[in-house]
């Protein structure tokens, strides 16, 4: 007998749509099996050295690369964010503490509480305390201990008195008891959780941190994690005395640091991280090309590191590839810092002439053009402002390739232009010390700029120094020009781009940031050593302290005008992009995530293949 | 050397030979060295001339860029074209055009830096192995610690000491660019040759004719330098050639610690180490200036050998 066609058809159909829901549930169920999986190592490169500002050591350590290994991976503090990309990545969330507390006493006040179960890794191995917090922000305060960023805390009542000697402990902090912890601070601060979210004010165990006073980023090597991993070697390390103490063996200052699980860490305590590998290990490699080469064999599994053009270029445009090439904004500009105390860029006029010569197309065209970062125009990135100032660029010139005329009419008020040929001409302008590092990317900017200064007539010595951040930070060394520096925020909010790099009052002898020296006094010349013209150095400390104080909508808008003073009346940078962050991945990588707040990978929230 | 009188066949006359007669003599026959010499002349003559005449005719300076032209839009460079006969550099620069200054930039450190190598090591090595004992003891050691420091660390002590303020370091003496290139060259090298003259020298020095012309009164700066020195011509000669290219590579490795030459000045070295970062991409990069290292090690390897047969005596002609 025969069967009816419709139900032979219906039979494969069924069979058929079984078979397709039987692949489709194995892919889902092998794709969501693959992703987020726990275990296994996650090796990054890092290009030419790790340019930390103080060894990785919390108290001093500045450098953005650094925040997303420190936050990430070893240091909790009282609050924190999320480790995800975007807006939500900025919101600060409790971490170590209960709760984010909301201020007291018309904003003065700050109340924490520790949650239990929170506990330093090896050697020490207990639960933190709120004198753990005390000692953190002690050696913030103490100038001996090499804090860079000590000025966010200045807002705590009795901090000056501290870091000048004339007190014995910081009055505004005080511990009713080992798990609460208050901040009483001279003047409301509307960010002030987001300052102690910022690695220094993670807990610090004192039985430790006395064997390094006064010595810093000697710390480093033994730094006590809170986190989900600690240096290798942290379990290996006696603290019966600091004669005993030796660096743990997973950091080396130089070439690698290798992290692995800690012990004491209570996943439960910390809803922020998922930390799914066992063990991160970071390891310096002189060439970029052998970095992707590595990635692509899967020998390593991302880099913090310039990507070569030809790499940017296969991966951005390959369809099969694409899925390893990751972009986020980066919330960072890159700049070329002029020394407003050194000849000739003591004169406004030679600063704004080199913001009309460089030829920034050709800047980023080195970094691999368009798809790595947009031109930048001013100080902070557009982003951060919301895009208002979107439209301002009055350095503008066509294609971005510089303009000799508006230059050279810049040039011509100048002390050093003689006789108004609109060129350089004194003897100031020749063979003006330009200090660059040695990443892939810096011998072409540096042929860049020399071509376009050449133009207006002045001429540079070049020294390339491996690492050139730590001589740019010296003041004393009174470097004219450097190109090697970028910024990102420290958190989300424009005074991070603005207090660490133009109070005058920030300027410190070692692990400055404030390069330009923009209200430098003549005292502070004469204390930190600095040669060259100190005298009517530009201020902007005043309009800081007015927007500093302020809350939204106003506040935005007070550092958009902020910005706007420094590009035309002060002048301290050529801003040339603002990057995005652009990592490349291996396949071996099953979860890749973006740390909106360092800008950095989400290293606690990568996942690879075991 | 020595005079050679050759009896003429006819009219009894002897017609001597001068020594330098002889070694060109012997040196004309070795085509291989004189084609080295001819290359060694042109690219001397490139050293001086080569930069500025191939600016001249592609109208390319130096130093200027051409990204809009040479590089596209992922900043990568491009390739030879008729303008550009080299194709550009990883900063949008003529190759050409750089390749002809690295020239003189290449030459400079590695015939200057050999040349100042060689003088130390061998008036070291002269010391060291005629006068032995403590002389000797103390020369050697000497030499013994350069060999075993850890070249790079220093290297990179030197750039950290001499990179970072305009005036270099020791009150001026040792300047950032040229100057430090050479100078850390000849301090990891002058070792190398010192071990050398000094083997041969405590070879040398129990000869007979030696020890005939200290019998007869000569002293010792006269059998160093009219005994000993000339048997060493040889061996000195050889290995000089072989530095010279040595000096070269070990600038454009100096590059990678920014201690080499400064990045606008162009050298081979520094073409090459540019060239490591598209060595898939741009052929062209490593491709010419590597040619240009060849042909320089070559010629010089063989001029080495012809000059080599050409003052030895004692050499099967």
């Amino acid at each position: 007998m025969k069967k009816p066609l419709w139900r032979l058809a219906g039979l494969v159909t069924i069979v058929a749509a079984v078979a397709v829901a039987s692949a489709v549930g194995a892919t889902a169920h092998s794709s969501k099996s693959s992703a987020m999986k726990a275990g296994g190592t996650l090796n990054v490169g890092w290009e030419a050295s790790f340019g930390f500002t103080d060894n990785m050591d919390p108290t001093g350590e500045y450098l953005g690369d650094a925040f997303g290994i420190l936050n990430n991976l070893l240091v909790r503090t009282l609050v924190g964010y999320t480790h995800d990309a975007g807006g939500p990545g900025n919101a600060v969330v409790a971490d170590i503490a209960t709760t984010v507390p909301k201020p007291t006493n018309g904003g003065k006040t700050y109340t924490f509480h520790i949650k239990p179960g929170v506990k330093f890794g090896p050697p020490v191995s207990r639960q933190v305390t709120s004198a753990d917090f005390v000692t953190a922000m002690n050696r913030e305060a103490n100038p001996k201990d090499g804090a860079e960023y000590a000025f966010y805390y200045k807002p705590i009542k009795g901090w000056d008195a501290y870091a000048a000697g004339k007190a014995k402990s910081i009055s505004g902090i005080s511990t009713p008891n080992s798990s609460t912890i208050v901040f009483n601070l001279t003047a409301a601060t509307g960010d002030f959780l987001k300052r102690m979210a910022m690695p220094a004010a993670g807990p610090m165990p004192s039985e430790v941190t006395k064997c390094f006073e006064g010595q810093p980023g000697k710390y480093a090597t033994n730094l006590v994690s809170t986190a989900g991993y600690m240096i290798k070697g942290s379990d290996a390390v006696d603290i019966s005395s600091c004669a005993k103490v030796k660096a743990a063996s997973g950091y080396d200052g130089q070439t690698i640091i290798d992290l692995v699980r800690n012990p004491d860490y209570a996943q439960s305590t910390d809803p922020t991280r998922k930390n799914y590998v066992d063990e991160v290990r970071f390891m310096v490699n002189a060439s970029n090309v052998d970095i992707y080469n590595k990635i692509e064999a899967g020998q390593l599994d991302m880099a913090t590191s310039s990507i070569p053009p030809a790499v940017l270029k296969k991966y951005a445009t390959s369809s099969s590839l694409k899925q390893y090439f990751h972009q986020n904004s980066g919330d960072r500009t890159w700049y070329i810092t002029m020394n407003l105390t050194q000849a000739p860029f003591d004169d406004i006029h030679v600063r704004k002439a080199m913001n009309y010569i460089i030829d920034k197309d050709a800047l980023r065209q080195g970094w691999g053009g368009p798809t790595v970062g947009d031109i930048a125009n001013h100080v902070v990135p557009d982003a951060m402002f919301g895009n208002q100032l979107a439209t301002y660029a009055p350095y503008k010139s066509a294609g971005n390739h510089g303009d000799v005329k508006k230059a050279m009419a810049a040039m011509k008020g100048s002390k050093y232009s003689t006789g108004g040929s609109g060129m350089c001409d004194a003897a100031a302008c020749k063979n003006v010390l330009l200090v660059s590092d040695t990443r892939g990317v810096d011998p072409g900017m540096v042929a860049t700029i020399e071509q376009d200064a050449k133009k207006i007539g002045i001429t540079f010595k070049v020294r390339q120094i491996n690492g050139a951040y730590p001589t740019i930070q010296t003041p004393s060394k009174n470097i004219p020009i450097a190109e090697r520096p970028g910024w990102g925020k420290d958190y989300a909010d424009a005074l991070t781009f603005f207090t660490p790099l133009f109070d005058g009052r920030t300027i410190i002898a070692n692990g400055n940031t404030n390069y330009s020296l923009v209200g430098v006094t003549p005292a502070q010349c004469k204390s930190l050593k600095i040669g060259g013209n100190c005298v009517g150095v530009p201020s902007v400390d005043s309009q800081l302290d007015k927007c500093s104080v302020l809350i939204e909508p106003t506040r935005t808008t007070c550092y958009e005008n902020l910005d706007k003073n420094l590009m035309t009346n002060v002048v301290p940078w050529v801003p040339w992009m603002w990057s995005k962050v652009t990592r490349i991945t291996s396949s071996n990588v099953t979860h890749y995530q973006f740390d909106q707040f360092a800008t950095t990978p989400a290293y606690a929230m990568i996942s690879v293949k075991g | 050397m020595s005079t050679v009188v050759d009896a003429v066949s006819r009219g009894g006359a002897i017609a001597t030979r001068s020594a330098w007669r002889l070694f060109w003599e012997r040196l004309r026959e070795d085509k291989a060295a004189l084609g080295a010499l001819f290359v060694i002349a042109l690219l001397t003559f490139i050293a001086f001339f080569g930069g500025p005449i191939a600016s001249s005719i592609t109208g390319h300076p130096n130093t200027e860029q051409y990204q809009q032209v040479m590089q596209d839009s992922f900043g990568l460079p491009k390739g030879p074209t008729s303008a550009f006969w080299f194709g550009s550099d990883g900063e949008a620069r003529d190759l050409f055009v750089r390749t002809m200054y690295g020239t003189r930039t290449s030459l400079i450190v590695g015939v200057i830096a050999t040349g100042i190598a060689v003088f130390i090591g061998l008036i070291v090595g002269l010391v060291a192995g005629y006068f032995r004992g403590f002389i000797d003891t103390m020369l050697s050691r000497t030499g013994d610690v350069m060999l075993a420091m850890p070249q790079l660390l220093i290297s990179i002590g030197i750039v950290a000491a001499c990179n970072s303020n305009k005036n270099g370091c020791l009150f001026g003496l040792i300047q950032p660019g040229l100057p430090l290139v050479i100078c850390v060259i000849v301090i990891f090298s002058w070792p190398y040759i010192a071990r050398l003259v000094r083997g041969f020298t405590l070879s040398i020095r129990e000869k007979e004719f030696v020890e005939a012309s200290r019998s007869l009164g000569a002293s010792d700066a006269r059998i160093i330098f009219n005994e000993i020195l000339p048997n060493l011509s040889g061996p000195i000669i050889v290995y000089t050639t072989l530095l010279v290219p040595q000096s070269i590579l070990f600038e454009a490795a100096l590059s990678y610690l920014g201690l080499g030459v400064p990045p606008d000045t162009a050298s081979w070295g520094g073409l090459l180490n540019d060239a490591q970062r598209y060595y898939d991409t741009a052929w062209w990069l490593m491709l010419f200036p590597g040619l240009f290292l060849v042909i320089t090690t070559l010629a010089f390897n063989l001029l080495g050998d012809g000059l080599r047969d050409a003052l030895d005596v004692r050499a099967e002609r």
